[in-house]
């Protein structure tokens, strides 16, 4: 396949794609210096790399690529090279502006993409809390690219849908692959610690089961038995299990007001906290703060 | 019609059963509850979570299964895990997490106590081996290494204690889980000066013990309402999870014995006597005033096959652990009693009994050219069971029995079941763990009830089939193995200090 640059705002043939910021399919021959410098990403980038070995810093950590594997970098994390050029090798990448895209992982594509907005959510999700830039061996990338290049290049009708689904397609890959890469998918207490880690430290999060089973790398339907079997809980459940033990200690241990505690706890509102709670211990927040006062 | 609930507090989950006044189960619930590991060998849990998890369940099952059918709850019975460790503040608010048997920060402290002529009259006294998991060695790393919080705690109890105070609002302990603590004089009924002096508290530090039939508790006003229950529920502190067990087993008296293999393992007898064993190897913890559960506890039990299943297992669905379970042990089935001659020790989590040495490490032994992989999966099970067999061969130096009945999820797989059996040439009968601690509330509560004039009455009701007998041949291969496998354990304690060491864990 020929080489391949293209910017967005330079190349007429990303007109069609305004949140394709950039899509490349290089041989690296010679070396360029400054030619890789560390810079801020300001897309979703996505390098394939298909020949030769480059030494890359992704987000502060060291990395070595060999041909099969796959770099992700997310907006405002850093890519570059110490020597700041590109060793000599092959590598394809693409560079994606979503609409909205935050370090806690809110993540809107965009109205060209095909993937729902829990899943969207659910893979912004995902991207945030996983430190993986890297991907080995990512069965399908490198088939997606050249597909890519291909739709882009010949234009044969249909090829803007053909292109977005690419895309589409490609995120898809990633994200089911990372959490194979993390798990083995074999030992389920160990993986549902690492979900309730993430839990707990995203408590004011507005969790959906869709983001949860991402993470363990299971299908909803699944995600929900094998919890539901190893806790006895359904998955929404047990994580108002985890909001209301960390609300109570809030309540004795702090002075703070009942309303900041129900928003830093995950409800959506006082009431809604005032409700689960008093279902349950058959007091209000506020009664049972006096309450805990007046027997001690 | 009226019920009877049980709730117990174990080492993961709670786990609820009601069953009718003369027995027969109604409806069963879990809840499960994680356990952190800020450090590796720190094992703790949040007593907020747990009563919260231990409230939700409870509520979800009185909804669905209780009062949507008629029944009216004429007592609840607690059991739990032994041996963790809570420190409250004067107003009894938890300060941190609760501490559980499995954490091992006070590895030192229980060696620094080992060595002082002190620790047998201590162990003597209160039936707890020396060990990291017993609150007596918790409460003394605490004042060592968190001054702070041993200033501030008000008292030191147990999750169970934490539970029953929030739903009733008495700090009391039952004699069978003080029993557990190191702290308790079983023989006298009251906390032990000496270890008091070591753990450096005074016994208004501890919750009051009380009998495991007390039952002058009533639930706070707030919790009737939530719960739906009257005011004159009657409450029964109950007892540990261990005695429990025992006791719902139909373990009483002289020639039974019961072994429990979940991730961890046990084997244990029962009597009005304790097992007085030089070396320190047995527990004897009450299960109520002049009836002891005594035996010895092993790390490395399901956990083991797991290990090994996760590592070598063949998985057809993502976290399918029970079907690779199941495929190896039909792979076991393959290879002959005794795996051909291959060991397997299986000290993976270091050991407690009988070795009680915390740097032991797991090792094949004697593999040949001829070992399949159908052998290793066999050595894995038989290691996991010789150790179980050696607590159980040492335990029958001091108290005989004739008859085994077995509990737990791996137990209950025939292939381990025949194996337990051919190892100790004895008949076997299976019952399940989680029903043996509800059915021992539950005995536990009819006596309370006067359904049954004693414990004993009580425990006579269990009948229990045996459905495994012994193969002599099989029996005389393992014993001629099991030979190599008990001097290859000793032998090597050199060597799993030096490793232990090495791998510095």
């Amino acid at each position: 396949m020929s080489q391949l640059f293209l910017q967005q705002q330079k190349s007429a043939e990303l007109n069609p794609f305004p949140h394709i910021a950039a899509f490349a399919n290089r041989k690296i021959q010679h070396i360029q210096f400054n030619s890789f410098v560390k810079r801020i990403s300001d897309s979703i980038c996505i390098y394939y790399i298909s020949d030769g070995k480059f030494e890359w810093i992704i987000n502060g950590r060291a990395f070595s690529l060999y041909p099969g594997d796959t770099a992700i970098v997310l907006p405002g994390q850093e890519l570059g090279s110490e020597k700041g050029f590109l060793d000599p090798g092959a590598l394809a990448w693409i560079e994606i502006s979503p609409q909205v895209y935050t370090p806690a992982g809110s993540l809107v594509l965009g109205s060209w993409s095909g993937i729902p907005e829990n899943d969207s959510k659910a893979i912004g999700k995902l991207l945030s809390l996983n430190n993986v830039s890297v991907l080995s061996k990512l069965p399908g990338a490198g088939h997606v690219f050249l597909q890519l290049q291909k739709e882009i290049v010949d234009r044969e009708i249909g090829y803007t849908v053909r292109v977005n689904q690419l895309i589409d397609e490609l995120l898809i890959h990633i994200v089911r692959h990372l959490t194979r890469q993390n798990n083995l998918q074999r030992d389920f207490p160990q993986t549902f610690m690492k979900l309730e880690q993430a839990l707990r430290s995203n408590l004011d999060h507005q969790w959906m089961v869709e983001e949860m089973a991402v993470m363990v790398g299971l299908g909803t339907t699944a995600f929900t038995e094998k919890v539901k079997n190893y806790t006895g809980f359904s998955p929404l459940h047990y994580l108002i299990n985890i909001r209301i033990a960390e609300a109570l200690k809030l309540l004795k241990n702090t002075g703070k007001p009942v309303t900041d505690i129900a928003l830093e706890t995950g409800f959506y509102s006082s009431q809604h906290f005032a409700t689960t709670f008093k279902k349950l211990t058959g007091y209000t927040p506020r009664q049972f703060r006096i309450n805990n006062k007046k027997n001690t | 019609m009226d019920c009877i609930i049980t709730i117990d507090i174990g080492t993961s989950a709670v786990r609820i059963f009601a069953f009718e006044m003369n027995g027969q189960a109604i409806g069963f619930m879990k809840g499960s509850y994680p356990t952190f590991h800020t450090e590796a060998i720190y094992s703790e849990q949040d007593p907020e979570q747990v009563f919260i998890t231990v409230l939700y369940v409870l509520k979800n099952f009185l909804t669905e299964k209780i009062n949507s059918r008629k029944y009216k709850v004429a007592a609840i019975c607690f059991s739990a895990a032994m041996h963790s460790v809570l420190p409250v503040d004067k107003n009894g608010v938890p300060i941190g997490n609760a501490i559980t048997w499995a954490d091992n920060r006070g590895k030192k402290e229980a060696d620094d106590l080992k060595k002082l002529p002190m620790a047998k009259t201590i162990y003597d006294a209160t039936g707890t081996p020396i060990h990291p998991m017993s609150p007596l060695i918790k409460i003394a790393w605490i004042k060592r290494h968190d001054k702070e919080r041993f200033n501030k705690t008000g008292k030191f109890i147990a999750i169970k204690n934490y539970i029953i105070q929030q739903l009733t609002g008495e700090c009391v302990i039952d004699y069978s889980l003080a029993s557990a603590t190191g702290l308790f004089n079983i023989h006298k009924l009251h906390w032990d000066s000496n270890a008091l002096d070591y753990a450096g508290i005074k016994a208004d530090r501890l919750p009051t013990p009380v009998p495991v039939f007390y039952s002058s508790l009533h639930l706070r006003k707030e919790y009737q309402v939530s719960l739906g229950l009257p005011a004159k529920t009657k409450i029964i502190t109950g007892a540990s999870d261990g005695c429990m067990a025992t006791l719902g087993a139909g373990v009483w008296g002289e020639g039974k014995a019961t072994i429990t293999i979940e991730q961890s393992g046990a084997v244990r007898v029962a009597g009005n006597k304790v097992i007085r064993d030089s070396k320190q190897r047995f527990f004897n913890y009450l299960l109520t005033e002049g009836y002891y559960v005594s035996g010895g506890p092993t790390n490395n039990g399901g956990v083991i096959f797991e290990w090994f299943a996760k590592q070598f297992g063949v998985f057809n669905e993502a976290y399918g652990m029970d079907d690779s379970v199941h495929t190896l042990i039909k792979d076991a089935m393959q290879a002959p009693a005794g795996s051909g001659g291959l060991l397997f020790l299986p000290y993976l989590l270091g050991e407690r009994a009988p070795l009680w040495n915390a740097n032991a490490r797991g090792a094949y032994f004697g593999i040949n050219i001829n070992h399949e992989q159908k052998h290793f999966v066999r050595a894995t099970l038989e290691g996991i069971l010789y150790e179980i067999y050696s607590i159980g061969k040492i335990l029958e130096e001091h108290r005989a029995f004739s008859t085994l009945s077995i509990n737990g999820s791996f137990a209950s797989y025939p292939l381990w079941a025949q194996v337990i059996a051919d190892m100790f040439g004895k008949p076997v009968s299976v019952n399940n763990s989680y029903d043996s601690i509800g059915t021992g509330a539950l005995l536990l509560s009819q006596t309370e009830m006067g359904v049954y004039p004693s414990l004993e009455d009580a425990a006579k009701t269990v009948t229990l089939q045996a459905s495994y007998h012994p193969n002599k041949n099989d029996h005389q291969v393992y014993m001629k193995y099991f030979s190599v496998f008990e001097k290859l354990s000793h032998k090597l304690r050199d060597e799993f200090e030096e490793i232990a060491l090495l791998q510095n864990l």
